[in-house]
């Protein structure tokens, strides 16, 4: 009795497990337009702290505090949205996204890292910390634009 | 000097200054530009210099020497037919300035280079640059003159491949040195071809003139200070 019932939880269990993972077979073009979005949130966020450290606009610790804890979320979502699944789709992603995922990872795990340093520097109201930590941030962009988005 | 040759000189220093700068300057928009986000604010610099020097060649084409002047080297059809009669017949060329089709790529190249450049302001990189003149049009827009940035210099690079393959060909098969020419402004020609032009110098003040004119009209674009 106990291990039919064992059995049946299982069995429920996994029924359960594989609809719900269906359910989360997010279709591939639905994937491209939400990792775009996160792109262009980044930049919105992005967008004013940029201009705050060229001098284009006066510094503003809270904004700067608020803009940078987004980016430090921000930073972790696209990620996932580079699923085998999308390789097809149109968009800007060099081939390189899915033949060299290693480097690709890295490239990733770099803005996360770089976006927590910003984030903490902001939240600390440590200006000289976010200058310091922006150059990353932007390196971090950059870099994996370069090498990983076609122009 | 060979018999029946004789020496002319037909290129100022204006043009001289604006055609080696250019090719300097052109190189380094090259590797700018290629090199990834890390160099763009220098290609930005080095971009406003580029505009400064098409600009000042252009108004260099109506005031300045004999053979810089537009007047001087944009020839009838007839004439390129000519030229390229000389050409494919290996006959030195009786051209003092710019041959016919010479002249006719000195403006596609100062057009193409003016197009490169004008889009160059409203470009955005997707990051934190943009051209300066970025915030007068829409993000739209801004992404397809950055297209047509990207492309226009894909023509560039054929267009100045082109150049220098004519340039080789002129030293190659029919002993004209242009390159030296354009170092030193003097051109060894036959001595009938020489006789009919007396070129006219501009004054080389008169260039600094309009070169500081088209330096600060794009300063003035880059800043917009009004």
């Amino acid at each position: 009795m106990r291990t039919k019932l064992l059995a049946a939880a299982v069995a429920v269990a996994a029924l359960g497990g594989a609809s719900l993972e269906a359910l989360a077979q997010t279709k591939p073009d639905v994937m491209v337009a939400q990792r775009q979005a996160v792109m262009k949130l980044q930049g919105k966020y992005l967008g004013p702290i940029g201009a705050m450290m060229k001098g284009a606009a006066p510094y503003n610790a809270d904004v700067v505090a608020l803009n940078a804890t987004f980016l430090e979320n921000l930073a972790r979502m696209p990620w996932d949205g580079f699923d085998p699944s999308t390789k097809g789709e149109k968009s800007k992603a060099k081939p390189e996204v899915f033949t060299d995922t290693a480097k690709f990872k890295a490239a990733a795990d770099t803005l996360e890292a770089e976006t927590a340093k910003l984030g903490a520097a902001a939240r600390a109201k440590n200006e000289a910390g976010v200058r310091a930590a922006f150059g990353g941030v932007a390196k971090a962009c950059g870099s994996c634009h370069d090498g990983f988005r076609e122009k | 000097m060979g018999a029946g040759e004789t020496q002319v000189k037909v290129w100022d220093v204006p043009v001289r200054l604006f055609h080696w700068l250019l090719v300097l300057l052109f190189a380094f928009m090259f590797f700018s530009g290629k090199s990834g986000s890390e160099w763009i604010e220098w290609h930005m610099r080095a971009g406003y210099a580029v505009l400064a020097l098409v600009l000042f060649r252009i108004l260099w084409g109506f005031a300045g020497s004999t053979h810089a002047r537009f007047t001087s080297f944009l020839a009838a059809p007839s004439a390129c037919i000519e030229c390229m009669k000389h050409l494919l017949a290996r006959k030195p060329s009786p051209y003092p300035g710019h041959n016919p089709l010479g002249g006719w790529m000195v403006l596609v190249l100062l057009l193409a280079l003016l197009v490169q450049t004008g889009t160059g302001l409203f470009a955005n990189d997707d990051l934190l640059s943009n051209g300066p003149l970025y915030d007068l049009i829409s993000k739209a827009t801004s992404d397809q003159l950055t297209m047509i940035h990207i492309w226009n210099f894909n023509l560039l690079l054929l267009l100045a491949g082109a150049h220098l393959i004519a340039v080789l060909y002129h030293a190659a098969f029919m002993k004209e040195n242009l390159i030296g020419a354009m170092f030193t402004g003097v051109k060894r020609l036959p001595a009938d071809a020489a006789g009919g032009v007396v070129a006219r110098f501009a004054s080389p003040w008169l260039a600094l003139v309009l070169l500081a004119v088209t330096a600060l009209a794009v300063y003035l674009i880059v800043k917009r200070p009004f």
